[in-house]
């Protein structure tokens, strides 16, 4: 009796709930953002892009008297750097995000999925009534906004900084060439994920992802006929959205078609991947 | 009562291994089923596919009073062998995490996870860090959580077997209590808890079912009276006791005395006579020990127990 009265409360609590996988995809997020802060990561990455950010502008201005105090020169050395615009500076700052910035990202997420999988908490909570695609999804909602939080910070704080220093640049430029970037930092975490769902070691997904971003962006500049279209032209039109403007319009709208669709399928796959054997232990 | 659970044919092969061999089974309503087998029978791997986390090569699983076809993940309460938590969350916030997920509101969810976590005992170490938890508090919280959307059907993987003998007397004393409001599926390699909790068995053995039913009926059908034997230790009783053994199984095997003896075995001087019939066993067991003078020092009479099924069903 009692069972089938347990039954019966329980199909209309299903019918109320049923279309609530939003909020519980929204609880997801909230849970791995309550992760980072716990975990402190939070807190030190956007100091990472911040300290990036700053860093930038200042040694940029202060490096004759860093070469002059540095003492290895002949006396009489007349050292005449020319004053770089502010523009230079922020794609600077922008190529240190790219070395520095990436690797701490990259760290930070290689072992978004493979850790949980391998220490088995995965396999408690996608046996609940949740979808794997929103258990991906929101590990890389919450990288994402990490990503885009301290890019956004570091960078702002380099754009202040570069405008004391060096001359102002005008906001729209910062804010397109922010844009550029973060669809750039965005791709390289999706594809994070996305190894980390496929591999299990949490530093070969680190090592697959640096190696693949920096052939990509390599191989993007090398052959810009060839790959400009593809994602990893994208930094390249970062820097050239502070400097002077994108000057490949079609190869540019290219590049950001390309990524998007990259992440979309790298979620795709990683979703795939996680169904079809999700309690690896 | 109805199924909950039907299963037919499931089969899961890993490589060239073949894990589960289709094994066909159901689970009825209101009943406390144990899943049984040694090490490697493929216990964990049918919980897993029955759980959905594994994708079965082959066969079904029908869940009859289920919503909607697929999605019975919404029924199932489980706890896996030795679940791991995020050990940086409080007990009480992975409750209410796992509450959510279950699709209840956040004012519900906090409720049902104090409730909960008062049933289980460990309401005094909600607030606390996960990674301070010992084994047993992990595996009530983890309990917890599995009840946390009110499952019709609870699934347990060796829910005691990484426990002390007295967080597993405690954890049993919950699982008694919570047959009472739901099905419960668990697996397990100790053959007492079984005994002690359930209404159904399954023994699985190389990936097959090997035995399965009500355990009253297995028990009464397959139980057989025992005469337990030990002798002095001197020459003449010890050679009289080989001989005897000798002569009852060759003539078991001659299938002469069919109706009389079951199976002999020595085990650490005590002989075990599995009869068939006890009255008529026993008169000429008597008969026998006074002829030939042999000193006995005890003679108990009693039945199989579900072990020695097990044993058998199991070595097979």
């Amino acid at each position: 009796m009692s069972i089938k009265a347990l039954g019966r409360s329980h199909l209309i609590e299903d019918k109320r709930t049923a279309s609530s996988s939003f909020t519980r995809f929204i609880v997801m997020v909230q849970k791995e953002l309550l992760e980072l802060v716990r975990s402190f990561k939070l807190l030190w990455v956007p100091l990472v892009y911040l300290l990036l950010g700053i860093m930038q502008p200042v040694s940029a201005y202060f490096m004759p008297v860093i070469l002059e105090q540095a003492g290895s020169l002949p006396e009489g050395t007349v050292i005449e750097i020319p004053k770089p615009p502010g523009s230079e500076v922020l794609a600077q700052t922008l190529q240190q995000f790219g070395t520095l910035g990436v690797l701490v990202l990259v760290l930070v997420c290689m072992g978004t999925v493979s850790g949980e999988r391998n220490n088995g908490t995965a396999s408690l909570i996608l046996v609940k009534p949740i979808s794997v695609l929103s258990f991906i999804g929101s590990k890389w909602t919450a990288m994402l906004l990490l990503t885009w939080g301290s890019l956004t910070a570091g960078y702002f704080a380099s754009w202040y900084y570069t405008g004391l220093l060096f001359g102002e640049v005008p906001l729209a430029k910062v804010i397109s060439s922010l844009l550029v970037y973060g669809l750039w930092l965005s791709f390289v975490v999706t594809i994070t994920v996305l190894f980390s769902a496929l591999l299990r070691s949490p530093a070969a997904a680190a090592f697959s992802t640096l190696g693949g971003a920096v052939a990509l962006s390599l191989l993007a500049g090398l052959f810009p006929k060839l790959l400009g279209w593809s994602p990893g032209a994208l930094s390249g039109f970062a820097y050239q959205s502070v400097t002077m403007g994108i000057v490949n319009a079609s190869r540019f709208g290219w590049s950001v078609t390309s990524a998007v669709v990259c992440i979309a399928a790298a979620l795709t796959i990683s979703a795939g991947m996680l169904r079809r054997s999700s309690a690896v232990e | 009562m109805a199924a909950l659970v039907q299963v037919r044919g499931l089969t899961k092969t890993f490589g060239a291994v073949q894990a589960v061999a289709g094994i066909d089974f159901s689970i009825t309503e209101g009943h406390c089923v144990a899943l049984l087998g040694p090490n490697g029978a493929g216990k964990t791997t049918t919980i897993r596919m029955i759980t959905g986390l594994l994708k079965q090569t082959a066969g079904h699983m029908d869940f009859p009073g289920s919503v909607q076809a697929g999605q019975h993940r919404a029924l199932i309460g489980y706890l896996p062998q030795s679940p791991s938590f995020y050990s940086w969350m409080t007990g009480y916030e992975y409750v209410v995490y796992a509450a959510r997920l279950c699709g209840l509101s956040a004012e519900a969810a906090k409720k049902r996870a104090k409730e909960l976590l008062e049933r289980v005992g460990i309401s005094s170490a909600a607030k606390r860090r996960i990674s301070s938890y010992s084994g047993g508090m992990k595996q009530r919280l983890g309990l917890a959580q599995a009840l946390v959307h009110h499952p019709r059907l609870l699934v347990m993987d060796e829910p005691v077997s990484a426990l002390d003998p007295l967080g597993r007397r405690e954890v049993l004393e919950l699982l008694r209590g919570l047959k009472r409001e739901t099905t419960v599926l668990f697996s397990t390699h100790v053959l007492h808890d079984a005994e002690e909790l359930c209404d159904d068995v399954i023994i699985i053995q190389n990936g097959k079912i090997a035995l399965q039913g009500a355990i009253e009926v297995i028990r009464s059908e397959h139980r057989k009276p025992v005469i337990e034997l030990q002798l002095e230790r001197d020459d003449h009783s010890e050679r009289w006791l080989s001989a005897y053994m000798e002569r009852i199984l060759s003539s078991m095997d001659a299938g002469k005395s069919a109706g009389l003896f079951h199976d002999v075995q020595l085990q650490n001087g005590v002989a075990r006579f599995t009869v068939n019939e006890l009255d008529a066993a026993r008169r000429k067991l008597l008969e026998e020990l006074t002829s030939s003078q042999v000193k006995v020092s005890r003679l108990e009479i009693g039945h199989t127990s579900l072990e020695d099924l097990f044993m058998k069903v199991v070595t097979a």
